[in-house]
């Protein structure tokens, strides 16, 4: 039996973070895949980012993961959204090569020198002491004493399409199976979940005539603090829709439909419902949106984005082919839904640690969330947490309002989810602090104190805070009212101040930002765009920000009335039976956690404070 | 542990209010409140002596004084026992909240008492099992006060806020949906309802706000028709301790007596007074002057003698007031001819001067408070809707700003009003984002 410090099981999206925080931190690590073939795979969508989970991209970056750079270096095209919506809500999306995506991510995978990458199929996890001894298919047993479980959705997963279930993972690789009851014997509870992808066409056989193109935007940055390039748009995307005979034949055809008919027991998300359920609860619309996405540079095969399905392969054909512009599509792929087991994440703690197995880690999909961002998010900090626990030291839990990662592991773990968990920018509070633009800002110091931060990240790091301290204090200079500045107002249609005034007043008039003052005034030539725009946002938005930031100290205090571990709920019999209940399962850290349970009463939240109060003096 | 304070009786019309303090400063804030002869308090004595609700108003009470450990919470105890009446108590409470006191949550004393070991864990737990019960009550009948059609108006009010947020989150999560993005025309048509809606709300509650603040009565009339006399037989013997003062000008001054529990202002006195003794010219221009502020007038006539030009001028500028027409000196024979809907006083014999102060106080203060209504719940309920109107400038004067800022003072908005039935969880918008918009991959 092999020793390792710890082992990742899965090496989707959470499970490279995991495994490469872990060896990043000294860790000698070993990580287990299915298929190698399958490293860092993009089984759905070939993009990364999007509204919120973009923002889930640049923390990942800056608390030191690879998901960011990777992107980066591999992306097709890349967008900002919502740049006419304010600073709060946008988020960088890029179409990721697909291909290339796997083989950079497996590349720093076996660069690094304490991580061991394997492939593997676990089949088993037993405990012994403070041990956790796995087991894979072939009768190998590694031993660690932390373990990270990011399996994705292969726990006993079955493909569906149509009437055909195949026991298989996404795209037909092998499906995990053992592990599942392995955990079930270990005390947990699964369950199940579905989710689907929509079919591949080949390229050639659409016709981009009948549809509208989508660029890239031009110049701008990736989601990676390291990245000095801007990245470049090699390929585009394509909208087209569906037409009254696609809904016709989806109408036609609903007893063929798994997800309509109930044969799809797991349960799937609403925001990504398959074509089949949109058109059954969207009846009076006429026609819906869908993307055509490249999935690679090397490869003709485009994803259909909007057209997802579990419909029989031939009504799949017919479907395609009453789209515009793919009327003679040609499928590479078919689409597929997909079911799988997942855990329920009440179980675990904020720090992603199995409440009842100390060093049992859960990272990604396996914790009912969904998408490659939510499963790095989770993967950094089960490694950053493993690695923590493996040096005895305390572990991390980010805040609500320190990252979209915050918001992200509270969610789970607090509420739990129905279903498979997207990240949206409606779920986070306090969004005009958590943006896209400051994540470094937000998270780097944090990852540089637990060590994964490495020394020429933090550099930037802290080169970009001087120079950002810099343009502040300029801006408190004053400039005299002359031509040039009257001038400048005016071009602006802004009011010419009477007496001298400073560039930081200038920011205050509505027309006026700090680019057009870069353009007119020499002192600010020399900073980048990147440091103005910030120091731009904490200007412009500054009353805004610190009635957020009153907001969040107004919460924290809740958050660090701390619950001890051993706190005995059901001997409160003043607490209702349904909140006793919930508390139980999920043992918040803190007050302020106990009160965003669902079914635990502000009056329980007053009850529980004075008992715990009470408690703590003994 | 801080100083708290409450309203220990249920509140309505009843003949004694008992304000309660526990906490270690309670003798101190009590003293500071509290004119009594006595040097020395000592426990478990009842005191008789004076509150000062506001400078120069006194209202009669006993205090009596529970020295920790001996009291019901194990803390220092202060108990005032004053006139029934919404008002009073709440005034007292706000007095001592004034001199460093904390409101009492719900349940607190209990809390107190059990922490200080006064009651056993098998007492502690009855009681605060009914905590959650009582701040289920505390919310209901916080809604019952305006007969459960605030709680309606509130949710109806964030719904169509939750509507207007779900569109705006949809357009900031799906952005390359094909959904049209909400215009802020739009956003802002919404939030101009809901504000029409908030101070119909206000509106609503004013019946509240008035017992807050007391009613303001102006008294006009020609001169010589009694309203000097008038004003003295309704400040009748309390007139010795309701001496007012706000401001410094004779000419605001305002004196002030209770009556059922509510205050009542009597309005720019120094005119009625002045008129006795100067020309009596300037008369009806000083009644008329004290008019604006008022919530209810009081037209004196004179019993005695015919209608003239003048009364039928004031008649002219009062016709869009709340007014009580009076008839004075009916102690003299009856003169006048014109008859209204009217109360014949005499200041003299002091006839029907109760029964005026009645009408003052039912002309305005037209629903009674429910018994079960808890007067801070309402207070905080005040303060929200206070709170939102606040968020609702912010909302107008962030018009210029892109939407994201908008979005978020609406969600402040949102939650505020949430506040009031309890409804803040973020979920609602996420699922109407899921139900109302077609959205996937």
């Amino acid at each position: 039996m092999e020793n390792f410090d710890a082992i990742v099981i899965g090496a989707g999206h959470a499970g490279c973070e995991s495994a490469l925080a872990l060896a990043r931190m000294g860790n000698k690590t070993l990580l287990l895949t299915i298929s190698l073939d399958a490293v860092a795979f993009l089984a759905c969508n070939p993009s990364i980012g999007g509204t919120a989970k973009g923002q889930l991209v640049s923390e990942i970056d800056a608390l030191g993961g690879e998901m960011g750079i990777i992107a980066d270096r591999t992306a097709l095209q890349i967008r900002m959204l919502n740049s006419g919506k304010g600073p709060a809500v946008q988020s960088l999306r890029a179409q990721a090569d697909k291909n290339a995506y796997h083989m950079e991510m497996k590349k720093v995978l076996e660069g690094e020198k304490n991580l061991y990458l394997r492939q593997g199929e676990v089949v088993d996890i037993s405990l012994d002491g403070d041990e956790k001894i796995i087991t894979t298919s072939v009768g190998l047993k590694y031993k660690a004493r932390a373990v990270v479980l990011a399996t994705g959705v292969y726990l006993e997963s079955e493909i569906i399409i149509g009437k055909t279930r195949e026991k298989t993972g996404p795209n037909g690789f092998k499906n995990s199976h053992g592990l599942s009851d392995s955990l079930e014997k270990l005390g947990l509870k699964l369950l199940r979940f579905k989710t689907g992808t929509p079919v591949r066409l080949h390229r050639r056989s659409i016709d981009f005539s009948k549809m509208e193109v989508q660029y890239g935007d031009e110049y701008i940055s990736g989601f990676s603090y390291l990245t000095k390039h801007k990245i470049e748009n090699k390929k585009d995307c394509y909208l087209t829709y569906t037409t009254s005979k696609t809904h016709e034949i989806i109408r036609n055809n609903l007893d063929k439909a798994p997800a309509i008919t109930g044969e799809i027991v797991g349960v799937g998300p609403r925001y990504c419902p398959s074509i089949e359920t949109k058109v059954v609860r969207f009846a009076d619309k006429e026609r819906h949106q869908l993307f055509l996405e490249p999935e690679a540079e090397n490869t003709e095969e485009m994803y259909l984005q909007g057209f997802s399905t579990s419909m029989p392969a031939d009504i799949q054909k017919e479907m395609v082919e009453s789209v515009i512009g793919l009327e003679h599509a040609e499928i590479m792929r078919d689409a597929y839904a997909i079911e799988y087991d997942c855990i329920d994440p009440t179980e675990l703690n904020p720090t992603l640690e199995l409440k009842k197995i100390k060093g049992l880690f859960f990272a990604g999909q396996i914790n009912g969330t969904s998408g490659y961002e939510e499963a790095g998010a989770q993967g950094i900090v089960a490694g950053i947490n493993a690695a923590l626990y493996l040096a005895n030291k305390e572990m991390l839990v980010l805040k609500r309002s320190d990252a979209y990662i915050g918001v992200l592991i509270d969610d789970i773990v607090t509420k739990g989810t129905n279903e498979p968990y997207r990240m949206m920018t409606s779920r986070a509070e306090y969004r005009l602090k958590l943006r896209q633009d400051n994540a470094d800002l937000r998270l780097t110091e944090i990852g540089r104190k637990v060590g994964l931060v490495s020394d020429k990240r933090y550099q930037i790091f802290l080169d970009k805070k001087s120079k950002m301290k810099e343009v502040e204090e300029i801006l408190n200079k004053k400039v005299k009212v002359d031509e040039k500045l009257v001038n400048f107002y005016s071009s602006h249609n802004e009011s010419v101040p009477k007496e001298s005034v400073r560039y930081r007043d200038m920011l205050k008039r509505a027309n006026i930002d700090i680019f057009d003052i870069q353009k007119e005034f020499d002192e600010f030539k020399d900073y980048d765009y990147d440091i103005l725009e910030k120091v731009n946002i904490n200007m412009k938005y500054e009353g805004y920000l610190k009635q957020q930031e009153e907001e969040i100290e107004k919460a924290l205090a809740n958050e660090k009335i701390t619950i001890p571990e051993d706190f005995d709920y059901s001997a409160i019999k003043g607490l209702r039976q349904e909140a006793i209940e919930k508390l139980i399962k999920i043992k918040p850290l803190n007050i302020g956690q106990a009160s965003r349970i669902s079914g635990v009463s502000p009056a329980d939240i007053s009850v529980l404070s004075v008992y715990v109060k009470k408690f703590k003096r003994g | 542990m801080k100083t708290i304070v409450s309203i220990s009786t249920p509140l309505g019309r009843g003949a004694i209010s008992i304000v309660r303090m526990s906490g270690k400063d309670s003798l101190k804030i009590a003293l500071k409140v509290f004119h009594l002869k006595e040097r020395e308090i000592k426990p478990r004595y009842m005191y008789f002596g004076k509150l000062e609700i506001e400078k120069g108003v006194f209202e009669e009470c006993l205090m009596v004084y529970f020295k920790a450990p001996n009291s019901y919470t194990g803390e220092d105890i202060v108990e005032f026992q004053i006139h029934g009446g919404v008002l009073l108590a709440q005034k007292v409470v706000e007095l001592c909240v004034k001199k460093g006191c904390s409101l009492a949550e719900s349940g607190e004393f209990s809390k107190r008492a059990f922490l200080n070991g006064k009651i056993t864990l098998d007492k502690a737990e009855a009681i605060i099992g009914e905590i959650n019960a009582e701040s289920e009550a505390e919310l209901n009948s916080s809604l019952k006060i305006t007969n459960g059609k605030l709680a309606e108006k509130i949710d109806e009010e964030q719904k169509k806020l939750t509507e207007l947020l779900a569109e705006i989150e949809v357009s900031f999560d799906y952005p390359e949906y094909d959904y049209e993005d909400i215009v802020k025309a739009k956003v802002y048509d919404v939030i101009r309802k809901i504000k029409k809606e908030n101070d119909e709300i206000i509106e609503m509650s004013k019946s509240a706000v008035y017992l807050k603040n007391g009613i303001n009565v102006a008294i006009v009339g020609r001169a010589n028709v009694g309203k000097s006399s008038l004003l003295n037989a309704l400040l009748g013997e309390e007139r010795a301790i309701v001496t007012d003062i706000e401001g410094t000008t004779r000419d605001s001054l305002k004196e002030s007596f209770m009556h059922k529990g509510v205050k009542i202002n009597l309005i720019d006195t120094a005119g009625i007074r002045k008129t006795d003794d100067v020309v009596e010219k300037i008369g009806i221009e000083k009644s008329l002057k004290s008019l604006k502020s008022a919530d209810v007038v009081l037209f004196v006539r004179d019993g005695s003698s015919s209608e003239t030009e003048e009364d039928r001028e004031i008649k002219q500028n009062i016709k869009d007031k709340v007014v009580i027409n009076i008839i004075n000196k009916t102690d003299k024979p009856r003169v006048l001819k014109e008859k209204e809907n009217e109360v014949e006083v005499s200041a003299i014999t002091n006839k029907n001067i109760n029964l005026l102060k009645d009408m003052i106080v039912e002309t305005i203060i037209k629903n009674d408070i429910d018994a079960n209504a808890l007067i801070l719940t309402n207070e905080r309920q005040l303060a929200t809707l206070k709170k939102c109107d606040e968020w609702i400038e912010k909302i107008f004067k962030a018009k210029e700003l892109s939407m994201d800022v908008i979005a978020m003072l609406i969600k402040n908005l949102w939650k505020e009003l949430g506040k009031i039935t309890g409804n803040t969880e973020n979920e609602d918008i996420i699922s109407l984002i899921f139900s109302k918009f077609c959205l996937g991959k």
